[in-house]
């Protein structure tokens, strides 16, 4: 190790003194076998639908859909936009804009598209 | 500006006896961890980890936090990203999780076999009994701690500034994160989790949106934003509009004031000396150097020629004296004789000799006798090579037929060859005449040529332009389908428009439900069309370019004004580099933040600006209230006018003025509202828990290893902290 990473001490020990079971004896090939859940596993996994309805918990609390109308805003620019252009689903304020968005290569396009989440995904 | 990580290791970890309270604030963004009783944490730091691999060694080490990136050059972060042990704001990967909980006990100072301090730890609102589970059981197992309480964050905070007089017992604690945003109301000082709301959007969407506007926006520059450095920017320089139509429309009209609220980041560049006109001195040498390198090439070119000359005399002499040895020889000694030349016959060595010659008097350079020896050659050929020819055919053998044939098909290539060679000679000759002509014409009236010539110029300009156009147009229209490139579209030009049109009118014009093309011969007529109509295409815009580029030339030779238009070129955000129209100034390097500043935090309020279909902050504090289970409107007011903000997004300018308006809209008219900020929203809520933690009767609201394990899983479910002690 170089030096000045070690008087940095960048590196995270491996032996504690204050734990009970070190990592490398609970790891021992490095990283863990077990994948660990994530989150939407997780919420299957708690069954949700048999407790209570009244009770609060993870999924209860969660916002409901907007009810404010969509505000429409030009994908480019920013400014209020009460213009869609139907042959590339992008949303634009004004004429120079719009010449803009036909000059657009196709990734930008799809790049613009996909901060709306209104891309077109194939995987 | 920016959090600084505080990763000191302290010393004083013994002086604490074994019933202080550790705090920490597990948040999704850092990691805060400290003494119960204390105003500030003793160790933050950023909730991340890698785990790089050092580039001599190879072993696979773990860095926990953000470090100077200085030293990372000598470890291998290319498969190994940052990681967070979350996943939304629940606590996932564990794994993850113990790295940071051993760097940020052993930078508290820990030592001794175990963590034998109760601690108190934050976690998100109804977090799910998996992650809390996993948490105990890493707690009381691995770190050995006696006993462990949790509680959240938020409350924490409304709890400190409650104490402090900044917000009352009943309200409203509105806490926008790094990845999700919370209200919860507050009843008699007690969190009401019925009530509470959740919509998942943050500072983490908020960042990520203006770093995907940046890069969209100034292409070229892309490497340049960072996440660490777009944060930074967010920080400095993002606001939140009272109304974001009126700020927006004052940016398109483009006024004074929109120019004041601009702010522009010069990134660093130098510009290029400009290069000096070469002076005379420059010119003459450059000259006298291209001079002697033409001579030298002039030489060499000399040398090789004599060379080979030498070469050609030597073999020309070599094989006349094999000549003249075999005309001295006898018959029966000619084939070993022969076989020891290395050639098989006579003929053989006359050809070759002949052939020498030849090439000899070319490299001398004497064009002319060889052009006869040519000519004369061909004709002699002629007689010779095709004897068989006007013999007929009865009177043949096979072989001499097919040997006849073969002489009748070298004749007519022949033939053809020299009438080719006539033809070009004769085009030539008119193209002669015509340049004459134009030559005369220009001389007469040079006005009018030159007037005649631009507008040609123009015109054929036009229509390359429109070709080129319409080409490229037939690739816009594919342009929603994901996996084309420019390239495909170029495949979709006029022609093959025209075929489908053709086909589909084919198809229809037979009638409803009847599918008969091709029973009649006329219908096959229309792929005759159709080819045609490719053919055209291709040839069609060579011979316009090739007329464009001839005109082009003849006006820069006789104008000296002309200059020959350019491309158009793509708009900005399209090219991948600057383009090289101009020369690069120092406007192109800077970076100008004008609608983004407040586009990017507008997510908070308006989700579905970036597709996310939940309710807003503002939409969120009515969702809220509706929630709540008893309807008494006197509460509701007084939770109104206690509305408290928190966590490191409410660091906003602007935020509490658009909440106030937000919420306006959502009430009868004239009910109190009231906007507050924590006094620190970032630390309130550390604080918060370590003078919870500080109380004498926390004992009460922990749980212990033996409790977590006698009582199971369903009662850990239902634990929920006391706030008010």
């Amino acid at each position: 190790m170089e030096a000045e990473v070690i008087r940095a001490e960048l590196v995270l020990p491996t032996h504690m003194s204050f734990k009970r079971i070190q990592m490398y004896e609970k790891y021992p090939k490095g990283q863990s076998k077990v994948r660990w859940k994530q989150l939407k596993q997780i919420i299957q996994a708690e069954n949700y639908q048999n407790y209570d309805p009244d009770e609060p918990n993870y999924v209860n609390i969660e916002s409901p859909p907007s009810m404010q109308p969509c505000k429409r805003i030009c994908d480019i620019t920013g400014f209020e936009a009460p213009y869609h252009d139907p042959r590339t689903n992008l949303r634009y304020a004004n004429a120079d804009v719009f010449k803009l968005v036909r000059s657009l290569p196709n990734e930008y396009v799809q790049r613009y598209l996909a901060l709306r989440k209104a891309a077109v995904v194939l995987r | 500006m920016p959090f600084i990580s505080k990763i000191q290791r302290q010393t004083d970890y013994n002086r604490f006896p074994s019933s202080t309270p550790i705090v920490i604030d597990n948040g999704a963004s850092y990691f805060r961890i400290g003494w119960a009783g204390e105003t500030e944490p003793r160790v933050v730091f950023r909730n991340i980890v890698q785990r790089p691999r050092h580039k001599s060694t190879g072993e696979t080490i773990t860095i926990v936090g953000d470090h100077d990136t200085a030293l990372l050059r000598y470890f291998d972060c290319s498969r190994s990203g940052p990681r967070s042990a979350f996943d939304n704001n629940v606590v996932c990967q564990f794994e993850i999780m113990e790295y940071i909980l051993d760097f940020a006990f052993d930078r508290l100072g820990a030592n001794g076999s175990r963590i034998d301090h109760p601690i108190l730890i934050t976690e998100c609102v109804c977090n799910p009994v998996y992650s809390r589970s996993k948490m105990a059981e890493l707690l009381f197992e691995t770190y050995g701690v006696p006993s462990v309480a949790f509680g959240v964050d938020a409350v924490f905070s409304y709890k400190y500034n409650q104490l402090h007089g900044i917000c009352e017992k009943d309200g409203l604690a509105i806490c926008p994160g790094f990845t999700t945003t919370h209200v919860i109301p507050f009843v008699n000082g007690e969190p009401v989790y019925r009530g509470c709301c959740r919509t998942n959007i943050g500072g983490f969407h908020v960042t990520d949106y203006l770093k995907q506007l940046l890069s969209l926006k100034y292409p070229h520059h892309m490497a340049r934003f960072t996440w660490e450095k777009v944060e930074d920017l967010k920080m400095e320089h993002c606001y939140i509009a009272l109304d974001y139509a009126l700020e927006a429309r004052l940016f398109q009209n483009g006024g004074k004031e929109a120019e004041d609220k601009t702010e522009c980041w010069q990134l660093p560049w130098v510009q290029p000396p400009t290069e000096e006109p070469p002076s005379e001195e420059e010119i003459a040498r450059k000259a006298a150097i291209r001079e002697r390198q033409g001579q030298r090439l002039r030489e060499m070119a000399e040398a090789k020629r004599s060379s080979r000359i030498n070469e050609l005399e030597n073999q020309l002499h070599g094989l006349e004296f094999i000549l003249q040895q075999l005309g001295q020889i006898q018959e029966e000694e000619m084939s070993s004789f022969l076989s020891e030349t290395g050639y098989t016959s006579k003929q053989e060595i006359e050809s070759t000799l002949t052939k020498v010659t030849l090439s000899l008097r070319k490299a001398k350079g004497e064009p002319k006798p060889e052009q006869a020896e040519n000519d004369e050659k061909t004709d002699s050929s002629t007689s010779e090579k095709y004897p068989l020819i006007n013999v007929p055919d009865n009177m043949l053998t096979p072989e001499q037929l097919k040997e006849k044939k073969r002489q009748i098909f070298l004749k007519t290539t022949t033939e053809g060859r020299l009438r080719a060679k006539q033809k070009r000679f004769e085009e030539e000759l008119e193209r002669e005449r015509k340049t004459q002509k134009d030559e005369e014409r220009r001389l007469e009236n040079p006005q009018l040529y030159l007037e005649q010539m631009h507008s040609k110029y123009k015109e054929l300009h036009e229509k390359v332009e429109q070709r080129k156009r319409l080409k490229t147009n037939g690739g816009h229209t594919n342009g929603s389908s994901v996996s084309g490139g420019v390239g495909r579209g170029e495949r979709l030009n006029a022609a093959q428009r025209e075929r489908m049109r053709l086909l589909t009118t084919a198809a229809f014009d037979r009638g409803k439900g009847e599918d008969t093309f091709g029973a009649r011969d006329e219908d096959w007529q229309l792929y005759k069309l159709m080819g045609k109509d490719n053919d055209d295409d291709d040839d069609g815009p060579d011979e316009d370019e090739g007329e464009l580029a001839r005109v082009c030339s003849r006006l820069q030779e006789i104008d000296p004004t002309f200059v020959p238009k350019p491309e158009p070129t793509p708009l900005q955000p399209a090219t991948a580099e600057v383009p090289h129209v101009r020369p690069l100034t120092k406007e192109d390097f800077q970076i100008v933040l004008g609608v983004e500043r407040f586009r990017c935090p507008e997510i908070l309020f308006h989700p579905n600006l970036v597709g996310i279909d939940q309710a807003g902050l503002d939409e969120m504090t009515g969702v809220s209230i509706r929630r709540l289970p008893s309807k008494d409107e006197a509460l509701e007011n007084r939770l109104t006018s206690s509305i408290f903000m928190t966590g490191g997004c409410s660091l906003f300018p602007g935020i509490n003025k658009r909440l106030e308006a937000g919420v306006r809209m959502l009430r009868p008219c004239g009910s109190p509202i009231k906007v507050v900020r924590a006094s620190d929203p970032i630390l309130d809520a550390w604080r918060g828990a370590s003078i919870y933690a500080a109380n004498l009767k926390f004992q009460q609201q922990t749980f212990s290893r033996s409790d977590y394990y006698e009582k199971g899983e369903e009662w850990l479910r239902r634990y929920q902290l006391r706030y008010t002690l």
